[in-house]
């Protein structure tokens, strides 16, 4: 084919002719690769943040129902559940044990839940990698808890748990539900929280009204809710990190702009001679195109490749505290890699094209350099 | 307004191609009112090399166009957990009025850029420039679709409000709801197959006997119109059905999901390329008339006659085996 | 078969600096002859080359080439009958730095699109032609100016052009070397190229295999 061979042709003289000139290609290449780079981190932190709390949240309740006093999460009374369970199209109900425990030694915040069908020997807990982490580089398999009066209780570490979302599980510690209750002084009769299934989800909502009727001091939540809010906020905060890094976009397209007006005397008499020798216009603007796409897809790979190692294996070291907006004080994790053609298009929208658009009019008056010049120098 | 990522970077792109349709139609005036071949000024000479900017631009933007289609409908599919009651990008796009005429308006305009694309290649051929008016008077037609394209697609994202309580694509594509996409689904059955069947039956034939002997162009460019048509709306009807498997699911976008394999990518993008290559062809058919183009056009129609058979052969092949493969019986 | 009727060019038109470079020139030349363009600096031979070897258009007049009439055509038609018509040689030999002399004497054919490696046999064939086999890999800014003028001639070669065009082309050479290079376009135009030449040079215009001289002086013909 012709067309192929004369796309292949050119396309080995772009090469060339990047080749040629090193050092220029090279120093656009690196700046298009950092802005690329810190766009690809934001998506990718963001939407992994996001992946985290649906995995979190996909075996999480339907429905959970906790108790309000003066505004605030309390204790809830066993007794609820009876009422609950009597509504119609109510398949089941439990209760729920579980708190924080901040650790000073470590400064970090655990998550201490009962879990009786899990685990249930006194004394002994399992723990979350996070937790795991940072006891072990004390050399002990034993936490010693700090009670609610002042003692000291001691829980040996029986087994890690890895999961598959990290960020869940990291600071998780399952306890037995007597040393919960010990560690806390917590009353006999009440629970943190509760939760039900429901045998159809398009009753969810009536049944919650029918539970605010009946128990006007509780709060039901639907997991539905949640995970709304949860993908509402993480996207808003990734456009929000990504408009601020609009600025920084812009000064790239600008140098890209003027990088490609700028064109050495050396590459326009280059042109010159191709036009003079028979090349058309069309020619050289396909030059440009590979030109561009060679250096945008090299960029591109580059960036979403440095992005990916700082995010999942890093743990986006440089702009951890500014998005993740949970507490500072956690114990540090590894985000399970996430990636999609979305993203990736995504992406590709917010650095390719506007490089693109940037360098058509640039190539373009490259290309209509006159044939004659050749002629004259 | 939702700062997601891919909303920013929809309205970015949308306003970059605004901005290169401007661009462009500024200099089509130019060309329109100055334009004189039997010149050799520099004005002349600078607008001949114009030429060449605006058909980079366009280029371009079609490329983007494309993109953007199908970033858009992945983008509404992805937000569908924000709306109650959504569950994919069909429930999405209705959580306001600006949906649908959206994505319809990023269909037409790709259309039209394509075409405009034929029409441009076309003349470039001819030694004359035979088409040049009527190329850049087509362009400023563009540009005001394209803008109105922007700004419906920024009303869309503007307006929209998490939460809303929405239909999903299972009721929004069930035949008690209104509206067009209602009217297609409650469309009897049979009478869509046949005319889907025999349609495309007709239109590869015509094609066959086009790609061939050069006959039947003008049939065949209405017929490939037709084609397009009718399988966009045997999609929704009943070919979706044998895809999803399941007998009242006729959304047009899930197909597009990883769990049906990604089928509707080839399938759009066969219809889409049918379409602009059947209808640019039936586009450049008045102009066979021309000095300078009597042996171009020919040539360059029977290369698009050939690609849109194949795009549609493709469509029926992955309809017939998707409908083969599939454990659904609905008879 | 090249006919050029009351041809004018004129630069920055309707603006103050206006330039009047070819004022109504009519000339006729014949397939297989040898042709020099003489006349003073800025007397617009050149521009005249540039007119005749579709690299630009004039402002008015027409011009043939090979019944084919070119004035009003668009770029790309007029590059396409100037890669498979002409071959050019330069004033200076403009030979791009940083690649081998082989590629550049392919540079003028990769737009038609002809397989690489076919390609690569032909410039290859040419470059033996004039004795360059072992330069052939060899960067164009190592080679010496008699072997950089022979890689210019190979380069203007390559599209098997049927006219050849010389713009001053000894300028840089020495009386030696000014020689050897009409040797080499007797040889050619005993192969049946047309040859045109803008020169200003003794050495080529009063050279035997000159058929026809023709003068010129601020824009017009002045004798023959
Ligand atoms: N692009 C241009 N714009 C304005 N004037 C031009 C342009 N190109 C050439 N000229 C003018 O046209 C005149 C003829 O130029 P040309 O190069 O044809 O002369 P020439 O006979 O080849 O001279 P030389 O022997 O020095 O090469 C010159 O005065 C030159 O300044
Ligand atoms: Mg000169």
């Amino acid at each position: 084919m012709r067309v192929i061979e004369k796309h292949r042709n050119i396309l080995d003289f772009t090469l060339s002719s990047l080749a040629r000139r090193k050092g220029k290609n090279l120093s656009l290449v690196f700046v298009y690769t950092f802005v690329v780079f810190l766009i690809a981190s934001v998506t990718f932190f963001t939407h992994s943040l996001k992946t985290e709390a649906e995995v979190i949240l996909r075996d999480a309740p339907e429905m959970m129902v906790q108790r309000l006093v003066a505004g605030r999460h309390d204790l809830i009374p066993m007794s609820y559940m009876d009422t609950i369970r009597q509504i119609r199209g109510v398949q089941s109900v439990t209760s729920r044990l579980w708190g924080y425990y901040f650790d000073p030694t470590n400064g970090a915040n655990y998550t201490l839940l009962v879990k009786p069908e899990e685990h249930s020997t006194s004394g002994t807990i399992l723990v979350g990698r996070g937790v795991a982490r940072s006891v072990r580089s004390k050399q002990t398999g034993t936490i010693p808890f700090k009670t609610y009066d002042g003692s000291y209780l001691f829980l040996r570490i029986k087994e890690v748990f890895t999961a598959e979302s990290e960020l869940a599980n990291a600071d998780l510690i399952l306890i037995s539900e007597a040393d919960f209750k010990r560690l806390f002084a917590y009353p006999d009769g009440y629970a943190t929280d509760l939760v039900l299934h429901v045998r159809n989800a398009n009753e969810l909502p009536t049944i919650a009204t029918k539970i605010t009727h009946l128990l006007p001091d509780t709060r039901p939540i639907l997991r539905e809710e949640i995970v709304r809010t949860y993908d509402a906020v993480f996207s808003w905060r990734g456009g929000l990190v990504i408009v601020v890094l609009l600025g920084v976009v812009l000064a790239f397209f600008i140098l890209a702009w003027e990088k490609a007006t700028g064109l050495s005397a050396e590459e326009r008499r280059e042109i010159g001679i191709l036009k003079g020798l028979g090349w058309e216009t069309t020619d050289v603007l396909f030059m440009k195109f590979w030109e561009g796409a060679v250096i945008s897809l090299s960029a591109f790979f580059l960036g979403i490749l440095c992005a990916y190692g700082h995010v999942f294996f890093t743990s986006s070291m440089l702009f951890e505290p500014a998005l993740k907006g949970w507490s500072v004080i956690y114990p540090d994790f590894r985000l399970t890699p996430v990636i999609s053609a979305y993203q990736i298009s995504t992406l590709f929208f917010l650095t390719v094209l506007p490089y693109t658009v940037a360098t058509i009019v640039p190539a373009w008056r490259a290309a209509t350099v006159d044939p004659d010049t050749v002629m004259r120098a | 307004m939702l700062l997601h990522p891919a909303i920013i970077s929809l309205v970015t792109g949308s306003l970059l191609v605004s901005g290169m349709l401007l661009y462009a139609s500024y200099y089509g005036l130019k060309i329109i009112r100055k334009w004189n071949l039997l010149s050799g000024s520099e004005v002349q000479l600078g607008l001949e090399r114009r030429t060449y900017l605006i058909s980079t631009l366009m280029i371009n933007a079609m490329a983007f166009q494309l993109l953007s289609l199908f970033l858009f409908i992945y983008t509404a599919d992805r937000m569908a957990p924000l709306f109650v009651g959504a569950m994919c990008a069909a429930g999405t796009l209705k959580v306001n009025i600006w949906g649908y005429p959206t994505l319809l308006l990023k269909i037409i305009n790709w259309l039209l850029a394509g075409i405009w694309l034929i029409l441009n290649y076309t003349d470039n051929r001819g030694y004359d420039y035979p088409l040049i008016r009527k190329k850049y008077a087509a362009l400023l037609f563009m540009a005001p679709l394209m803008l109105v394209e922007t700004a419906a697609q920024a009303a869309y994202f503007l307006q929209m409000q998490p939460a809303v309580i929405t239909s999903c694509c299972g009721t929004l594509f069930t035949s008690d709801a209104e509206g067009v996409t209602a009217g297609i689904v409650g469309l009897p059955k049979t009478p869509v197959e046949i005319a889907f069947y025999g349609g495309m039956f007709l239109t590869l034939a015509v094609g066959v006997i086009y790609c061939i002997k050069g006959k039947l162009g003008y049939p065949y460019a209405l017929l490939s119109l037709f084609a397009s048509v009718i399988s966009a709306v045997a999609l929704i009807s009943f070919i979706s059905l044998y895809f999803y498997e399941l007998p009242t699911h006729h959304c047009p976008f899930c197909i597009l999901q990883k769990e049906y394999g990604f089928v509707g990518y080839p399938l759009y993008f066969a219809l889409l390329g049918g379409a602009v290559t059947g209808v640019g062809g039936a586009m450049i058919m008045p102009f066979r008339g021309r000095k300078s183009l009597a042996e171009v056009i020919p040539r360059i129609q029977r290369g698009l006659a050939v690609i849109s058979v194949s795009c549609f052969a493709l469509f029926s092949m992955i309809v017939v085996a998707g409908i083969a493969l599939s454990n659904l019986r609905l008879r | 078969m090249i006919e050029i009727k009351d041809v004018r060019k004129v630069f920055n038109w309707g603006r103050p600096n206006e330039f009047v470079a070819i004022d109504g020139v009519n000339l006729c030349l014949h397939s297989q002859s040898v042709t020099v363009l003489k006349g003073p600096s800025g007397s617009g031979k050149t521009t005249l080359l540039t007119l005749i070897a579709c690299m630009a258009r004039p402002t008015s007049g027409r011009i043939t080439l090979m019944d084919r009439e070119i004035t009003s055509l668009p770029e790309r038609f007029l590059t396409e009958i100037r890669r498979r018509t002409f071959g050019f040689m330069f004033q200076q030999f403009n030979l791009i730095k940083g690649l081998t002399a082989l590629e550049n004497v392919m540079l003028p054919a990769y737009p038609a699109g002809e397989k690489h490696a076919v390609l690569e046999k032909r410039a290859g064939e040419l470059l033996g032609l004039f004795n360059l086999s072992e330069k052939s890999r060899a960067k164009v800014e190592w080679l010496s100016g008699g072997e950089a003028q022979r890689v210019a001639i190979a380069r203007a070669l390559i599209n098997n052009p049927s006219i050849i065009i010389a713009d001053e082309p000894t300028a840089h050479l020495d009386t030696k070397l000014s020689r050897e290079f009409m040797e080499i376009l007797l040889s050619l135009a005993r192969d049946g190229k047309t040859i045109l030449i803008a020169s200003h040079d003794p050495i080529v215009y009063e050279s035997d295999m000159v058929e026809r001289v023709v003068e010129m002086r601020d824009g017009k013909i002045v004798g023959e």
